[in-house]
């Protein structure tokens, strides 16, 4: 069965690209544009991984991930920012990985192998 | 019953005490922008001029560090120089503006001036071994030297410049700290300096120590605004920068992959052309919104600028759709402000009212005088509005609430509006619409 990963990306064409990207690394993904929306797909996919960005419209990563915490606190989260600094708010520490955006997408894959596998 | 007074009133009398006329010269050129240099020059002028305390000539120096540098030396160079200088100043219609002009374009002549005798000069503020003219900075205290040839005290190396007997020495202080000293003498009519002569001088010393002062601390002000701006400016080019060019790597390695499918391959390609154009974009705003410094504000009719900016393509393309009201004052008044960074602010200001606002709304400018020496641009639209949160951050750099937007476009307004010596002003309610008024200094035209 294929591990489903529900992708939070403000940015249009990065959307595209990693919801591309994942799916040929043969995951299933859902991609939202924004915090609500995910909200949304949470409540109707039983996902096994989040990847999402902190600086989106409304609202942000991190007060993302808070509602998720108080949601699902099984559910892993990679962080995926165009941000290092970041890592120094320690609210960003509740996830499970932090990723700085590259476009080389391997540290965002192995990441995504280690926390769920293939 | 309410009577309105201006700061700037007219002239004063000719009979006016001498020390009234002297405050008012000085305190209106404080009122207006100029800047530090200029500024200073009118203190020079005002101790020089015979509307003003009257002392032939007046020499600035300001303190660096631990040293006093000579900055300007106001004052005719012979007898035969002051005859002609003052005939042209005694003219009848001259006013303190003029005589300014007149003055500014007697320090920053390249021939053997006064300033340029002086330029040169650098005494060290030692406690030590100071001699005069650096020995009155370091006691911070009024010294009148007369048979200067003779006193030991008095620097023979500027002896040698000033050449008169009797002079007097004024430094500049302000919170305990000497910022600058200034000599006055009457070389050419040898009139004697007087205890009330002193005292006025004296006087004209404290407002420019004060000035210099302040002045001093609004830059370094500017300064550190500007590196705190910069910091997060360092993190926002980050986000702005990294988010295109992931795009553009991960696209392009995609494309790099066999047998890509034509309809990708152009998807591709076009995503990666946009990206580009995005970054070019950030890079042009960012290289706008870091120009060093801005151009010196000068006065200039509004009006053809303005029409430059309502028949640009930008704006009539983005006026599309909109109903774009503009309402002019016959006949503007000339306004303060650099001509070419007036229209950028002008044409974001409408940019902004122009995304606020849902199609068919509209956005109405302004044109009209406030008081006399007071011009209003204002550019309202029936947009979103501002909430108050929202309201309290608009000037910070880099903030935005457009998906697409640097969050530069009101930092440099404010930055220009600071530099002409105006104001912005924002009032706004939410669902109804926004009003950005720019405050200009203007004159009537010639």
């Amino acid at each position: 069965m294929k591990k489903n990963i529900l992708l939070v990306e403000d940015e249009k064409a990065l959307c595209l690209l990693y919801e591309e990207e994942l799916t040929r690394e043969g995951y299933a993904v859902t991609a939202v544009t924004n915090a609500e929306a995910a909200l949304a797909e949470l409540g109707k996919t039983a996902f096994d991984l989040i990847v999402t960005d902190i600086r989106m419209p409304g609202k942000n990563g991190i007060e993302l991930i808070t509602q998720i915490m108080g949601l699902r606190k099984d559910i892993p989260i990679i962080i995926n920012s165009a941000y290092q600094s970041y890592k120094e708010d320690f609210m960003t520490w509740a996830a499970d990985a932090y990723v700085v955006k590259s476009a080389s997408l391997d540290e965002l894959k192995s990441k995504i192998k280690q926390l769920i596998g293939d | 019953m309410i009577e309105k007074y201006n700061f700037l009133g007219s002239d004063f009398e000719r009979d006016a005490p001498r020390e009234m006329v002297l405050l008012s010269i000085i305190s209106q050129s404080f009122f207006q922008p100029f800047s530090l240099e200029d500024n200073l020059l009118v203190i020079l002028t005002a101790l020089t001029s015979g509307s003003g305390v009257g002392f032939n000539r007046a020499m600035l120096f300001l303190k660096q560090g631990d040293r006093l540098k000579g900055e300007m030396w106001l004052g005719p160079r012979s007898a035969e120089e002051a005859g002609f200088i003052w005939e042209v100043l005694s003219t009848p219609g001259i006013g303190y503006i003029e005589i300014i002009e007149h003055n500014r374009a007697l320090v920053s002549k390249n021939e053997d001036t006064l300033s340029s005798r002086l330029k040169g000069l650098v005494f060290a503020v030692d406690e030590e071994t100071a001699l005069i003219p650096a020995y009155a900075a370091c006691r911070k205290e009024i010294l009148l030297v007369r048979e200067a040839a003779s006193e030991p005290l008095v620097d023979k190396r500027f002896l040698d410049v000033i050449q008169v007997d009797e002079f007097l020495c004024i430094p500049l202080l302000a919170r305990d700290e000497v910022l600058g000293e200034i000599v006055l003498d009457n070389a050419i009519t040898r009139t004697p300096i007087t205890p009330a002569d002193i005292k006025l001088a004296g006087l004209c010393g404290l407002i420019a120590g004060n000035y210099i002062y302040s002045t001093t601390l609004h830059r370094k002000l500017l300064n550190m605004e500007k590196m705190a701006a910069m910091g997060e400016m360092a993190m926002f080019v980050t986000h702005q920068l990294r988010n295109p060019i992931v795009a553009v790597g991960g696209f392009t390695d995609q494309l790099l992959k066999p047998d890509v499918p034509e309809d990708k391959r152009r998807r591709n390609l076009t995503i990666i052309r946009d990206e580009v154009r995005r970054l070019e974009d950030i890079i042009y705003q960012m290289g706008h919104f870091l120009k060093v410094s801005l151009k010196e504000p000068a006065y200039f009719d509004p009006g053809p600028v303005l029409a430059g900016v309502f028949d640009s393509p930008e704006v009539q393309t983005k006026s599309q759709g909109y109903t774009l009201n503009v309402k002019l004052e016959p006949c503007l008044p000339l306004i303060l402000c650099d001509p070419i960074s007036f229209g950028e602010v002008v044409r974001n200001l409408l940019d902004n009212a122009f995304d606020a606002t849902p199609t068919g709304g509209a956005v109405t400018v302004r044109g009209y005088r406030k008081n006399r020496s007071g011009f209003v641009l204002s550019v309202r639209d029936t947009g979103r509005g501002i909430s108050n949160p929202d309201k309290d951050q608009l000037f910070r750099p880099f903030f935005t609430t457009k998906e697409k937007g640097m969050g530069l476009g009101l930092p440099f307004t404010k930055r220009v509006m600071d530099t002409c010596g105006g104001k912005v002003d924002v009032q706004s309610r939410v669902g109804k619409g926004s009003l950005f008024k720019l405050i200009f200094i203007c004159r009537e035209r010639e």
